[in-house]
């Protein structure tokens, strides 16, 4: 698709077509990693991926968040 | 600090994390000290209860769970959510040990838990008496 720069204070801009944020799951603060390619003349916007350190039991941590969605009602109503 | 304790710190910031997402509240380390504590069983030994299927009997299941709810209510070591952690994480291992609860019961337990008249050998007693 094509944008066109925009002028952000001094700085210039393109804007993110609202589809596109919504379908990278962006939201207004997410960091985003930007790589240049001066050679092919390519821009790109990258989601930063972050991995779980290998310590970490991925499958205790699965089952800690489903278990939390089960019982939402129950953990909801402490009050810390 | 052992490496087992220094795992389930960051598993327990990372359910503070999950659960300040969802529920609201302020994530992260308030008192790193409180923090320790709460993984630290007398003796030097972890809370083995997070690691899988170590324990033998349901004594030392209660006792362990005992000692980490205590110490996350009483010392706060989360900015928010602790005892939602502690809830959390209870409904976590007795599902693991394939033990039957009330949740509503337990959730009414943590919520009015006072630290200054119940110890950690009450609420491993409560476990006892309300899990089976």
């Amino acid at each position: 698709m094509k944008r066109k720069i925009i002028r952000v204070g001094s700085s210039r801009g393109v804007l993110i077509p609202r589809e596109v944020t919504r379908a990278m799951h962006w939201d207004f603060g997410t960091e985003v990693e930007l790589v240049m390619n001066q050679e092919r003349k390519e821009v790109t916007l990258k989601t930063i991926k972050i991995s779980l350190p290998e310590e970490y039991n991925v499958e205790y941590l699965r089952q800690i968040e489903e278990l939390m969605i089960e019982h939402e009602d129950v953990l909801g109503g402490i009050d810390d | 600090m052992t490496d087992d304790q220094k795992i389930q710190i960051k598993q327990l910031c990372y359910v503070n994390w999950l659960i300040t997402k969802k529920f609201g509240g302020d994530a992260g380390v308030r008192d790193l000290k409180s923090l320790k504590n709460v993984v630290s069983l007398p003796g030097g030994g972890s809370l083995t209860c997070f690691q899988g299927e170590r324990l033998s009997n349901r004594k030392d299941l209660y006792s362990q769970l005992g000692w980490f709810t205590y110490y996350i209510v009483d010392g706060e070591p989360f900015n928010g959510k602790n005892r939602t952690v502690a809830l959390m994480m209870l409904i976590w291992a007795l599902k693991f040990y394939r033990l039957e609860f009330e949740a509503e019961n337990m959730a009414d337990f943590v919520n009015t838990l006072d630290t200054l008249k119940q110890g950690n050998s009450d609420i491993s007693l409560w476990l006892s008496n309300n899990c089976r």
